[in-house]
C-alpha cells in the first residue's frame, strides 16, 4: 500500500493585491527527502510560509499530516520548521536558543534533547558562546539544531545550506540523510540545484510562482544537460578557431561577432569542453577568455519550463 | 519561570535599554527635589507642583515615552528582525505569545514608573502620605496597563508604530484635548489623572476642573486594555508572518 503523502498541496495560489507569488500549485510530498527548486524570487519561500501556516493561501488547501495546518498551533509539535532568514535571538547563547525552542515545545527532557540535537548538528563546543559571536554557518547549524531539538516527523528547511562551508555541506548531507532513513519527511528548498540533487530523490521545480516539473531528480537533470549551451571565446584569431570548431559535431554553431569574440552553440557540453584547449593549440589560436553565456539559474529553470 | 515570559523580559530589560528608562524616570525625582528645595516654601506650590511634574512631565510624557519604548518593540522587533516565526512556529497558542510580551513591557515599565511616582510624591507632597502614594501608583499602573496594549499592537501593525505614538501622545493627548474637551473621554493621560484624583481629591484638588468621572476613567481604561490586547491577538492569528 502507498503511504499517505505528509504534505498535500491542492490547487495553492498566493497573490499580494495584483502581483501572483504562486499560481494554482499543486503537488504531494512523501517521507524521504524532496528538494524545493528554482530561482531566487520564484516562490518557493511563499510555497514553504503556506505550508508551514505562517501564510495564508489566498486560494486551494493544505494539509499537513492529514490536517489543516493553518491555525492548528498543535501540529507543531510534529512538524520543525527552519525559515530562510538567519533570525536568532542574541540574548540568547547557543544552548539557550535550542533550550527555549524544546520549553516551548513543551519536550519531556530537556537537557537531555538539547544535548542530543547540539551533538546532531556538532556544536557542543561552542553552545556556551552568545548567538551573536557565531559566524553565519554556525548559526544555520544551531538553528537547526533547535528546529530538530522536539524530534519532529515532518522537516520543511528553506535555503538550510546558506552560509554553510564544504564541510558543513557534507556534514548536514549525512544528517538529513540519516534522518530521512528514519521514515522522516524531509523538504529542503535551494536555488542551487547541485546543493539539491545529490541529497533529494524527488525534486519540485517551482519557475516563476507555479510548479515547472516534479518527480525523479534524474529525468530533470537530463531535461537540462540536453539544452542548449551558450559560450563566448575570445582569442587571438577568432576566424581560424571557429574553422575548427565548426568541424566538431558537438558544435551546433559558430558566429563571429563585430568586437572579434566568437559565440559558439552546442547541445554537447562535455565534448565542447574536452576539444575547445586542444583544438586553439592544434591551430596556435592563444585562448584569452572562455564566458559562458546563458548559465543563470534563471536561464537553466526557464529551459525546463519551456520544454 | 515560563520561557516566553523569561525571553520578553530579557528582551525588554536589555542593560542600555533600562539606564535609558531609570534616566528618564529619575528627571521627576530630581526636579521634585530641585523644585522643593527651591520654591517649597512658596504659597501656591502645593497647586504648581502637582501639574508641573506629575501631570506635565510625569503622566503627560516620562509614562508615555517609557511604555512606547518598551511595548512598540515587542512586536515590532520580531517582525523587523524576522524572529517572529520562531515564536508562532512552536504549539501554543497565541495568547500564550501576547500575553507574556505584554506582561514583560508592563512589569518593567510599571515597578520603575510606580516607584518613580511614589518617591516624587514623597518628596514634595509630604502631606498626602500613603494615599497619596496609593492614588499615584495606582495612577501609573492604569497608564502602563492602558498605553502598553495600545502600543504593543501598534507594533504589531506597523513598521511606523514609534511615529504613531508619538503623534497619539503629543498631537492627540497633549495638544487637542486642551481644545476640544470631549477628547478627554479618548486619552490615556486623562484616565490616569482622573484615577489620581478620584483616590485622592485632597492631595490633587488641583485637578479638580479637568478630570472627567472617575468611573468613567476606570471604564475606558478596562475597555483600552481589553480592546487593544484583543486586537493584537487577532492581528497575530490573522497575519501572514514574514
Amino acid at each position: 500500500m502507498t503511504p499517505a503523502p505528509s504534505i498535500e498541496i491542492n490547487s495553492v495560489s498566493k497573490w499580494y493585491g495584483s502581483v501572483v507569488a504562486v499560481n494554482d500549485v499543486s503537488f504531494n510530498v512523501m517521507p524521504g527527502i524532496t528538494g524545493l527548486l528554482g530561482p531566487n524570487g520564484a516562490g518557493k519561500t511563499t510555497i514553504l510560509h503556506m505550508m508551514a501556516g505562517l501564510a495564508k493561501p489566498s486560494d486551494g488547501d493544505i494539509r499537513v499530516l492529514g490536517e489543516p495546518i493553518r491555525g492548528n498551533y498543535k501540529l507543531y509539535s510534529r512538524i520543525g520548521v527552519m525559515s530562510e532568514h538567519e533570525a536568532v535571538y542574541n540574548v540568547f547563547t547557543g544552548r539557550q536558543f535550542v533550550e527555549f525552542s524544546a520549553k516551548m515545545q513543551g519536550v519531556d527532557d530537556v537537557p537531555a534533547a538539547v544535548d542530543r540535537a547540539i551533538e546532531l548538528v556538532n556544536l557542543a563546543d561552542a553552545q556556551h558562546r552568545p548567538l551573536g559571536t557565531y559566524s553565519r554557518g554556525m548559526r544555520q547549524r544551531m538553528r537547526l539544531a533547535a528546529t530538530l531539538v522536539h524530534d519532529p516527523e515532518v522537516l520543511i528547511l528553506d535555503e538550510p545550506l546558506n552560509g554553510t562551508d564544504p564541510r558543513q555541506r557534507l556534514e548536514f548531507h549525512d544528517l538529513m540523510q540519516k534522518l530521512a532513513s528514519e521514515g522522516r519527511t524531509i523538504l529542503i528548498s535551494s536555488h542551487i540545484l547541485e546543493e539539491v540533487e545529490t541529497l533529494a530523490e524527488t525534486i519540485l521545480l517551482v519557475v516563476s510562482g507555479k510548479l515547472a516539473a516534479a518527480g525523479d531528480y534524474r529525468a530533470i537533470r537530463e531535461k537540462l544537460d540536453d539544452r542548449p549551451f551558450q559560450l563566448r571565446i575570445v582569442c587571438s584569431d577568432p576566424r581560424k578557431l571557429a574553422a575548427e570548431l565548426v568541424k566538431l559535431s558537438a558544435i551546433d554553431s559558430v558566429a563571429v561577432e563585430d568586437d572579434g569574440s566568437l559565440t559558439v552553440f552546442s547541445r554537447n557540453v562535455a565534448e565542447l569542453q574536452s576539444s575547445i584547449a586542444r583544438l586553439a593549440k592544434a591551430a596556435d589560436v592563444r585562448l584569452i577568455q572562455l564566458e559562458p553565456l546563458d548559465e543563470s539559474l534563471e536561464s537553466v529553470f526557464s529551459y525546463v519550463v519551456s520544454r | 519561570m515560563d520561557p516566553m515570559l523569561s525571553l520578553s523580559l530579557r528582551q525588554v530589560a536589555g542593560k542600555r535599554k533600562l539606564a535609558i528608562i531609570v534616566l528618564l524616570a529619575a528627571l521627576p525625582i530630581g526636579l521634585a527635589i530641585l523644585l522643593h528645595a527651591l520654591v517649597g516654601d512658596e504659597r501656591d506650590f502645593d497647586v504648581r507642583f502637582p501639574q508641573l511634574v506629575i501631570d506635565g512631565l510625569l503622566l503627560g510624557v516620562i509614562l508615555p515615552i517609557v511604555v512606547m519604548t518598551l511595548a512598540t518593540p515587542a512586536f515590532g522587533n520580531e517582525v523587523e528582525d524576522r524572529t517572529l516565526n520562531v515564536l508562532i512556529l512552536k504549539p501554543v497558542r497565541r495568547i500564550a505569545i501576547v500575553l507574556p510580551k505584554y506582561l514583560a513591557s508592563v512589569i518593567v515599565a510599571g515597578g520603575i514608573l510606580a516607584t518613580a511616582g511614589a518617591a516624587v510624591v514623597l518628596i514634595a507632597l509630604g502631606s498626602g502620605g500613603v494615599q497619596a502614594v496609593f492614588a499615584i501608583a495606582v495612577s501609573i499602573l492604569t497608564g502602563v496597563l492602558a498605553y502598553g496594549a495600545l502600543f504593543t499592537w501598534m507594533g504589531l501593525m506597523s513598521s511606523k508604530a514609534l511615529g504613531f505614538a508619538l503623534v497619539y501622545v503629543f498631537l492627540w493627548e497633549q495638544f487637542l484635548t486642551r481644545f476640544i474637551r470631549g477628547i478627554r473621554y479618548f486619552s490615556v493621560r486623562e484616565y490616569s489623572l482622573s484615577i489620581l484624583h478620584g483616590l485622592d481629591d485632597e492631595t490633587f484638588s488641583v485637578f479638580e476642573p479637568r478630570v472627567i468621572e472617575f468611573e468613567a476613567a476606570v471604564t475606558a481604561s478596562i475597555i483600552v486594555i481589553v480592546l487593544f490586547f484583543f486586537l493584537t491577538l487577532r492581528r497575530l492569528n490573522r497575519m501572514d508572518i514574514p
